[in-house]
């Protein structure tokens, strides 16, 4: 037998090869840790495949806390600047290796997920354009509402999208970056479902406008996400800490006007307006925030707000943060109550004793889920009493 | 509130409108480009000299949620395959063990390269303005992860049922330890994510991908199968299915800069040190381990690398970008010449440092040996010799006291390593085209083995200033070193690396190099 082989010669199939091949298998296995990354300490009891196949696959040098490599970067920036260097955050960690998603999700788990929504979502919006649910949807809701301000929310969700860029590149831990691009693509995702279902809405009903044009004109030059738009913006271009980016977008922004657009405005609202399409996209957004909201909590609040050496220092600077994002937000929330003389008033569900409510409970969960946690002191009724004056 | 008569007309024509009906992944992607906005704030974090132009448009038009459906298919034939047939039919231990040492490193070293592409698709998410050319970027930041596990599963499928998991189940860690690691990270690592965004797309998708996967992703699997290995190929030939948008995604960056005058003034420069950055690595290494980490032999490594460099990518690849200004690189030429002898020459050098492997390495059999004289003529005149003599001496048997390291510092034949490219040679004994050329700067001698790779160093020298192995470890003994990176298996003496792959012979331990009492020391301080 030869070691030259015929083209489509396989070894596992070919019997004279496979008896070469067998001969020369130790007759035992030669090591019998068969554990892959036995070092690593595990989140929970078992390491989990998670964890395998994520942790420590980023080559960082021991300056880097947390890092099993060696010595310097082989190439760096034009001028010298390192390939990843701690001074690209304020923040500090005795492990940027230490994340994890709490949902363990690799590549496959991620897509799984979503690619079983995207499948039941296909079904679903043949179900209901098949039943006519079209038909109790308020038109001015369905037009002005859904088609503007709807509309224009997905640039609100683009442009947190697009921050999840740099934060991407150049965040110091393995496990970070693979949270960090898989939550930034679950922004582009909410972004593309808002005009997926604008796209819906126009297959139903004729002369609905599918094009973006209206919407972005709301949202560039319109007064309800006057304070929105440039509080996104800023996250986007004008912040360079990958981890203040982070900070303003998902434990600030989101939690509070995110969560209020989503979930106390079109959410809540469009059953009163006969709309069951919106709920269905929405509650995938509130899926994706809830997740989110789990991986940047391990993140900012189990790795960094209780680092054993820098936890006080973080919990500091992230309460510094809050105080530079938490009023242009508040802001952006007060701009936004605009919307409400915009659609038909329901008694107790769009006046003012209503909305306050639905301000109190985004505020009352913030304050519980993200200030209490890094001991940020708060007056809930006054940042309502702000944004309540909004109402026109 | 009163509506409009439109409103009312669109209403009323609802009761006739009840056909199923849905939206497709075109019917979104079609609004994609106007999703972002002009503002003054707007521009990439990453700066680059080019302009890339503000209506790029991508090839492949997915949104997120097709995305995900068309990767969970391959996921689920993929999985399915490793976890259900390949393991029934004990896969893993059908491999012939010089193959499956080839994994540990072939295996990890990919996915350092899938890791570090995540942060440099992150980059040009970031510097790309159109919303598609970001779109296309952003798919292959989340297929980077895909690949990263991928590859990690490789390690954790041959760890787990396989011959020898020692090197499988510890890569991460043990991968620094060797000669090999730091030109890893030059041109999977550090070259795709450090420097001028459109540089590292041209690093990265223009020649990582659109040149070296062909013989990395798709060669290695036929290698694999003939020896045995129908694990790796049921997992890189997934991967490779997402290569092609990522080289789409290179030829898009080519396209939103060639209305740029840059272009036409640094675009060539960047390519030529991209392609000599990329083969000065990928050349020898795939070489070697294809051509020494192999029983079964598919082809010389010089015609696979002929085909697939010099014709398919250096031809045609390139040709269809000279539309746009694009030219075949000046490197080429000097890339050819490597491609015959310069994985010979790494393999002495491997060899000599075997114990710094995560892996372990055989000497050619006479079989081996006639194969290689017969595909490279001169062959055995040269390496053979050293090889032969090395066996006779013993390297392989632990109480010869002898590895061929001691071989190299007895007849004064330094190693030193190109501070450019992070690769060893030894300029004595190498029949490829390397030459030794020492700088001084800071302070601190600098060798280089070329001239490519010394323009970049006399053009950037603050860009490559990177300690190497010697400079590390010198005064270190041996043993010391491999113990404190981890070397060694579970039961706290072998070595992971090992001088052959003979199931009766014996493995080296700790002990056995501490007794050879072998110090490192920087070749460079005798210049």
């Amino acid at each position: 037998m030869g070691i030259q082989i015929e083209t489509g010669q396989r070894g596992l199939t070919d019997p004279e090869l496979q008896k070469v091949i067998a001969d020369a298998v130790p007759d035992k296995p030669l090591e019998t840790n068969r554990k892959m990354n036995y070092f690593v300490k595990p989140r929970g009891r078992r390491l989990s495949e998670y964890e395998i196949l994520c942790c420590y696959t980023q080559p960082t040098p021991d300056w880097i806390p947390g890092g099993l490599d060696w010595g310097d970067w082989t190439q760096k920036f034009h001028g010298g600047r390192p390939s990843w260097g701690n001074e690209t955050t304020e923040l500090h960690s005795t492990d940027w290796h230490k994340h994890r998603d709490p949902a363990k999700r690799w590549h496959a788990i991620y897509v799984k997920d979503k690619a079983e929504e995207w499948r039941y979502t296909q079904r679903f919006l043949k179900q209901y354009s098949a039943d006519g649910q079209i038909r109790t949807m308020d038109p001015v809701w369905r037009d002005e509402i859904l088609n503007d301000y709807l509309g224009a929310f997905c640039f609100s969700e683009y442009g947190l999208f697009n921050s999840h860029s740099s934060a991407t590149r150049d965040c110091l831990g393995d496990t970070l970056r693979m949270s960090i691009a898989m939550i930034g693509f679950d922004k582009v995702d909410n972004a593309q479902m808002i005009q997926l279902e604008r796209t819906f809405l126009a297959k139903l009903v004729p002369n609905f406008p599918e094009s973006t044009a209206e919407p972005k004109k709301e949202w560039t030059e319109g007064a309800i996400y006057k304070g929105a738009r440039e509080t996104v913006q800023d996250i986007w271009q004008a912040t360079y800490d990958w981890n203040e980016i982070l900070w303003a977008g998902h434990q600030i922004y989101d939690a509070i006007f995110g969560q209020f657009v989503r979930r106390e405005f079109f959410l809540r609202l469009s059953s009163y307006y006969g709309d069951s399409l919106t709920p269905f996209f929405i509650n995938q957004m509130q899926l994706y925030h809830s997740q989110t909201k789990g991986i940047t909590g391990d993140m900012f609040f189990h790795c960094l707000g209780d680092d054993a050496e820098f936890g006080d220092y973080n919990r500091r600077l992230m309460r510094a943060w809050t105080d530079k994002w938490l009023p242009r937000t508040v802001n952006a929330l007060k701009d936004f109550m605009g919307i409400f003389a915009k659609i038909p008033e329901i008694e107790h569900v769009t006046t003012k004793d209503a909305i306050e409510k639905a301000l109190y409970r985004v505020f009352d969960d913030w304050v519980e889920d993200y200030a209490d946690k890094i001991g940020y002191k708060v007056d809930v009724k006054a940042m309502v009493e702000t944004v309540s004056s909004g109402l026109k | 509130m009163a509506i409009s008569a439109a409103t009312k007309a669109a209403t009323d024509a609802l009761a006739v409108n009840r056909a199923p009906t849905s939206v497709n992944a075109q019917e979104v992607h079609r609004w994609l480009q106007s999703f972002t906005w002009e503002f003054d704030k707007n521009r990439s974090k990453y700066p680059t000299k080019y302009k890339m132009a503000n209506d790029t448009k991508e090839q492949f038009k997915l949104i997120a949620k097709e995305y995900a459906r068309m990767e969970s298919v391959k996921d689920e034939r993929q999985f399915g395959s490793l976890q259900d047939v390949l393991t029934r039919v004990d896969a893993a231990n059908k491999v012939h063990p010089k193959w499956n040492e080839t994994m540990k490193v072939i295996s990890n070293f990919l996915e350092v390269g899938e890791y570090n592409a995540i942060a440099a698709t992150g980059m040009l998410w970031d510097s790309a303005s159109a919303p598609e050319q970001k779109n296309g970027y952003l798919a292959q930041t989340l297929d980077e992860i895909r690949h990263t596990n991928q590859c990690g599963y490789v390690n954790y499928y041959f760890t787990k049922h396989g011959q020898d998991a020692a090197g499988h189940n510890d890569a991460r860690r043990t991968r620094t330890i060797g000669p090999l690691w730091k030109g890893m990270k030059r041109v999977f690592s550090d070259g795709f994510i450090s420097g001028d965004a459109v540089e590292c797309s041209i690093n990265l998708q223009l020649v990582g991908e659109a040149c070296f996967t062909n013989p990395l992703i798709v060669a290695v699997t036929e290698w694999a199968a003939a020896n045995g290995d129908e694990i790796t190929p049921t997992v890189f030939l997934s991967i490779e299915t997402d290569e092609l948008r990522h080289m789409a995604n290179g030829y898009q960056t080519i396209v939103s800069i060639a209305n740029d005058e840059a272009a036409s003034k640094y675009l060539n420069t960047d390519l030529n040190n991209a392609f000599w950055t990329q083969q000065k690595y990928f050349t020898p290494v795939l070489g070697m381990a294809f051509e020494y980490g192999s029983h079964f032999k598919v082809e010389p490594w010089v015609k696979t690398w002929n085909r697939w460099v010099y014709e398919d990518w250096g031809g045609i690849w390139i040709g269809r970008l000279g539309k746009y200004g694009v030219e075949s690189p000046a490197s080429l030429r000097d890339a050819k010449k490597d491609a015959y002898w310069a994985h010979h020459d790494l393999f002495l050098l491997a060899y000599a440092l075997w114990p710094t492997g995560f892996f372990r390495l055989t000497l050619p059999t006479q079989e081996e040996m006639d194969w290689f004289e017969e595909n490279y003529p001169g062959w055995y005149e040269h390496y053979g010799k050293i090889l032969e003599e090395w066996k006779a001496r013993g390297c392989e048997d632990p109480s010869s006291g002898f590895i061929p390291l001691m071989w190299f510092i007895e007849n004064n034949h330094p190693i030193y390593i190109d501070r450019v490219s992070q690769v060893p040679f030894c300029p004595d004994l190498c029949k490829g085209a390397s030459t030794l050329r020492v700088h001084e700067y800071n302070g601190k001698k600098h060798t280089f083995s070329d001239d490519w790779g010394e323009r970049m160093w006399l053009t950037e020298p603050e860009r490559y200033e990177c300690q190497n192995m010697f400079e590390q470890y010198a005064g270190r003994e041996l043993s010391e070193v491999i113990a404190e990176l981890h070397g060694v298996r579970s039961d706290g003496k072998t070595l992971i690396a090992q001088p052959h792959t003979d199931k009766d012979g014996k493995m080296w331990t700790l002990d056995d190099i501490k007794a050879l009492n072998c110090v490192f020391s920087d070749p460079v301080d005798a210049l």
